[in-house]
């Protein structure tokens, strides 16, 4: 079992707030991501034999979303927006520059799990563009040297 | 589906009027353009609909103009509404479609020349009639690579017979819908989206379900492909043969593809026939053709030579055959030769048997129920009273209250499995599931009830009692039923079955309403001893509720032709009308006592019956009780068998005579339903094979009598027998129910159940390569919790014995049996499990235990 007692209760107890179990996919799958940090076949499995829907429909459901992690990620996700406003303020290079300074390509996570270089879209912060994105943090109005900083303050958080 | 509309309009159901194309068209409320356009004849080019399941709407190819509407309508999820006008050939429509190939050929990776499916391309075919000659995308395709098998097709095995090639998936989902809606099946399933959604099997799963065959077949393309025709040869160089499924009760109408050089059989398609399969078709019928293209297949006669079987011509065999029965028919007078016909076989070779036994050996030893026990022995049992009803796979359809008693469907009805399944989606049917173990087919049923093995006329009787005791039937009614049951009351029935009353009250509600009704009574019944009590409960049943009037009640038959060996007298006792006619025809029927199966083997056993014909069928492997049948077969003085492949029942005969396949001769077969349907010849005879119908008619004409003037006259009787319509009689009061319990020894307490895998059916299907992909061999199928207390995993061996066998095998584990009852399939000959069983017994029970590796 990958999942914890605690989830497990939690899920159950989400079964009891729908009429049917298969509204249930999502908000298990939320419980199991929180937990684990990403969700894969075996905590489709697991989640399956919890609310006793198939396995194919919670991999259906989760792979759709793609705010599901699919695999483990870094301790910091990182999420630089590159869609049209934070692109006209340099976004792209920005993306470059953190990609060499991690030593990452996008998608991927840095050897010590301590990052996870993603893009997204639009985040709705676009007057303080360019910006990012790290786990609940939005970091704003952009440059090297600011990148450079907020990284180092969370390597030595870390 | 033309029909149907037709029919919804005739019965007053709301209607719609409106014009398609300047024709005005009346449908039902309901109907969807598209419906409307194909009841009229007007062709709309679809990929995901699919006529069997829900529409969905999701490729845009149907589209279609409606005058007034903003946009083109995707016809197939737009109901038809009054004063609509609809254009289907409209130039926007014609942009339309061809703007939905454009974007549905984005990512297609146009490798037609080496697509198994070209020819037979719903897209290839709708490209070359609307497509345009460019595309306008020009980047990078997506590509999905298989990161274990080959990468430059993206070939990946998801099942043990299904190839899939994601890049020229369509993404219309008839595959994924087909499995969850029509089969209930879930190991199929769409993941991701957009650009790169793709089609794959379920996580750590295999799509191996008994109806994955037909998943290629639906696929519009070459996304889904079956590894048994793969690359074999191309579609339109395939010889066509119309034919019907052998293996089948329902006589499933398939296309038989043949590679007419080769004299080779290279696939199996469904034909489509609504009222019978209604387009599926279950992999044993898909793949069981590779028999008939066996290496193994017999090839000569064969005449036993101081104890080998040496190679023969057909003169010496039927030489030997003629002499010998000649000789054992003077020594012992006209009782001595016994004979035991597959009813897999068309009605020419049943219905010559009958002749050649009843005619030439003056006798009533005859029989094709060799997997059966305890047969009675007389005439009039109720049980052969409940074989002589009228039943229509149709009337499944709109059924309201569907009870199926004693049958795991999915191992031995497939196609009436997948119609009660059609009967909940379709038309909201409730479903009843009464057996001994939990079923997986009962994934339909509104309620499973998993009655105490061989308490089968007990749960009968306790539907009755609660009918009774919640007062839904009439005081006079109440009290005959209850003066032929032993039990007082609901709460006695339910504890002697081990069910919870408040379900048995459920079946009763349900069955005293006035709905619809079909009761179908499976092989767990038939052939067991407890059949006659069933029967007698049933009619009791049926009385007290007006089930007969309400519906329809049937025994299922089993195989291809049980229905036909029945219509045509093919039994010890056949029914009194059969034998007036019978005398008519022939001018003469034997005076001799009927033998059943089991009383023949028990004159073989005493010596009594001294020569025996085996045509087709091997009943060593069938018959419940090994040793008794091998013993009663080996004191025979002469035995013949007839069939495909040598078996255990050959080896002991003293003339072996190679048979033909079904598909290497004409012949007709009776469904359940008793619809005689016709098999055509698809290639020509392997090796010396015959016909078995011929077989038996050259051994009549060696012996001196020949059984017809002409091949009309045989024709002509055989239809007159067939012509005979069920009684649909029924016990004139209620009759005693008789239950037969006996008593358990504690040495061997857990009770086994002999059935058909999934995936295979009677001896046979074991030679098809494709059917053993998915189960090669026996295994002991237990629930989680059994195989927990006996401290064995799946795949481990244990040792299972009765009082008179022992044999050991791995075990499988399934979650949905939920009670200690283990299940064998008997379709492996390397694992004797008859060989466990005793034919007096109802209910074998074993005893079993973990073997140390
Ligand atoms: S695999 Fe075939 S049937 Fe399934 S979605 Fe793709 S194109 Fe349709
Ligand atoms: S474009 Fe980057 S936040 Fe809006
Ligand atoms: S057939 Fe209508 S949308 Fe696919």
């Amino acid at each position: 079992m990958i999942l914890t007692e605690e989830s497990v209760r939690k899920i159950k107890e989400k079964l009891q707030q729908y009429p049917q179990p298969k509204s249930v996919i999502l908000p298990a799958l939320t419980v199991a991501y929180r937990q684990v940090g990403y969700v894969d076949a075996d905590i489709y499995r697991e989640i399956s034999h919890i609310i006793n829907i198939p396995t194919v429909e919670v991999a259906e459901a989760a792979t759709f979303y793609t705010m599901f992690a699919k695999k483990p990620r870094g301790k910091y996700l990182i999420q630089v927006c590159h869609n049209i406003s934070c692109a006209l303020l340099g976004a792209d290079s920005l993306i470059g520059y953190i990609e060499e300074k991690l030593g990452i390509k996008i998608g991927e996570t840095t050897e010590d799990n301590l990052f996870t270089l993603v893009t997204v879209e639009c985040l709705g912060s676009c007057a303080t563009a360019p910006m990012m994105q790290i786990n609940q943090d939005y970091y704003e109005k952009l440059t090297k040297e600011k990148v450079d900083q907020i990284l180092e303050d969370l390597r030595s958080k870390a | 589906m033309a029909d149907d509309i037709k029919d919804k309009v005739k019965t007053d159901v709301p209607t719609v009027t409106f014009t398609m194309d300047g024709q005005e068209v009346t449908v039902a409320k309901g109907t969807t353009i598209l419906e409307a356009a194909r009841s009229i004849g007007i062709h709309i080019p679809t990929f995901c609909w699919h006529p069997k399941l829900k529409p969905v709407g999701s490729c845009r190819m149907c589209y279609v103009e409606i005058e007034k509407w903003p946009k083109l309508a995707v016809s197939c999820v737009t109901e038809a509404t009054d004063g609509m006008i609809v254009h289907t050939e409209s130039d926007k429509v014609k942009r339309g479609r061809r703007a939905t190939l454009e974007f549905l050929l984005l990512n297609h990776p146009l490798d037609c020349p080496t697509c198994d499916q070209g020819g037979e391309c719903e897209l290839q075919n709708l490209t070359f009639e609307h497509g345009i000659d460019d595309s306008r995308f020009d980047f990078q395709k997506n590509r999905f690579t298989s990161d274990t098998d080959n990468t430059v097709f993206d070939d990946k095995r998801i099942g043990p017979e299904i190839i899939l090639n994601r890049n020229r998936c369509i993404l219309c989902y008839r595959c994924v819908r087909a499995n969850k809606e029509a089969f209930g099946e879930y190991d199929l399933g769409v993941y991701e989206r957009g650009n790169i959604a793709e089609i794959n099997a379920a996580p750590g799963q295999q799509v191996n379900s008994p109806f994955s065959g037909n998943l290629p077949e639906i696929c519009p393309v070459g996304a889904l492909t079956s590894v048994d025709w793969r690359y074999k040869m191309r579609v339109w160089l395939a010889g066509k043969t119309p034919s019907i499924c052998p293996y089948s009760s329902s006589g499933s109408n398939i296309l038989i593809y043949t590679d007419d050089n080769k004299n080779l059989i290279r696939r199996v398609t469904s034909r489509c026939n609504d009222d019978i399969d209604d387009g599926w078709l279950s992999d044993i019928t898909r793949y069981g053709y590779q028999i008939a293209n066996s290496e193994e297949r017999l090839q000569t006669p064969l005449i036993k030579k101081e104890g080998k079987q040496v190679e023969a011509t057909w003169d010496e065999a039927l030489e030997v055959i003629c002499n010998r029965f000649k000789e054992i028919t003077e020594k012992k007078g006209k009782v001595c030769i016994g004979g035991l016909i597959s009813p897999s076989l068309d009605n020419a070779s049943l219905y010559c048997s009958s002749k050649l036994f009843r005619t030439v050996f003056n006798n009533n030893n005859i029989d094709f129920r060799t997997d059966y026990r305890m047969l009675p022995n007389k005439p009039d049992s109720y049980f052969g009273m409940l074989c002589n009803r009228s039943f229509r796979i149709t009337d499944i359809d709109d059924s309201d209250v569907i009870v199926v008693l004693g049958s795991d469907l999915i191992r031995e009805h497939h196609n009436e499995y997948l119609r009660i399944r059609k009967a909940v989606n379709f038309n909201n049917a409730r479903v009843f599931s009464l057996n001994p173990y939990s079923v997986k087919s009962a994934d339909v049923a509104q309620a499973e009830i998993v009655y105490n093995i061989g308490t089968d006329e007990i749960i009968l009787v306790a539907i009755g009692l609660a009918a009774i005791e919640m007062g839904l039937v009439e005081q006079g009614l109440a009290q005959g039923f209850k003066e032929k049951v032993k039990l007082g009351s609901l709460a006695e029935a339910t504890e002697v079955c081990g069910v919870s009353s408040d379900d048995v009250k459920l079946v009763a509600r349900a069955l005293a309403g006035d709905g619809k009704v079909s009761v179908i009574v499976g092989e767990l019944i038939t052939r067991s001893h407890g059949r006659e009590a069933v029967a007698s409960a049933l009619f009791n049943l049926s009385r007290l509720l007006g089930i007969d009037k309400k519906g329809q009640m049937a025994v299922l038959a089993r195989y291809a032709n049980s229905r036909g060996a029945e219509k045509l007298g093919l039994l010890p006792i056949p029914t009194g009308a059969q034998v007036e006619m019978l005398k008519a025809m022939w001018g003469k029927f034997p005076d001799a006592e009927p033998q059943t199966t089991d009383a023949m083997l028990a004159l073989m056993h005493k010596e009594e019956i001294s020569g025996g014909l085996v045509l087709g069928g091997n009943p060593i492997m069938l018959y419940p009780d090994r040793q008794f049948i091998t013993e009663g077969l080996e004191k025979l003085d002469f035995l013949v068998a007839c069939d495909l492949f040598e078996s255990e029942t050959t080896e002991l005969a003293d003339v072996v005579l190679p048979m033909s396949s079904w598909a290497e001769y004409e012949g007709s077969y009776v469904n359940l339903e008793g619809c005689n349907q016709v098999a055509c010849q698809a290639i020509k005879h392997i090796g010396q094979s015959k016909p078995a119908f011929e077989i038996i008619r050259l051994i009549a004409e060696k012996i001196g009598t020949s059984l017809f003037e002409s091949d009309e006259q045989m024709a002509t009787e055989i239809e007159q027998l067939l012509s005979c319509e069920p009684d649909n009689a029924t016990p004139d009061n209620f009759v005693d129910v008789l239950p037969l319990s006996e008593e358990v020894d504690p040495d061997f307490p857990i009770p086994l159940c002999i059935c058909d895998d999934p995936h295979h059916t009677g001896a046979l299907t074991q030679k098809a390569p494709s059917l053993t992909n998915f189960t090669g061999e026996a295994y002991i199928e237990m629930s989680p919790d059994l195989a927990a207390r006996l401290e064995v995993s799946e795949g481990q061996p244990v040792r299972v014995e009765s009082p008179v066998g022992k044999i050991v095998m791995p075990v499988k584990v399934s979650k949905h049996i939920d009670n200690d009852v283990v299940i064998i399939p008997r379709n492996f000959s390397q694992i004797r499990v008859t060989s466990l069983l005793m034919r007096k017994k109802r209910v074998d029970r074993v005893r079993i235990t973990k073997v140390d590796e």
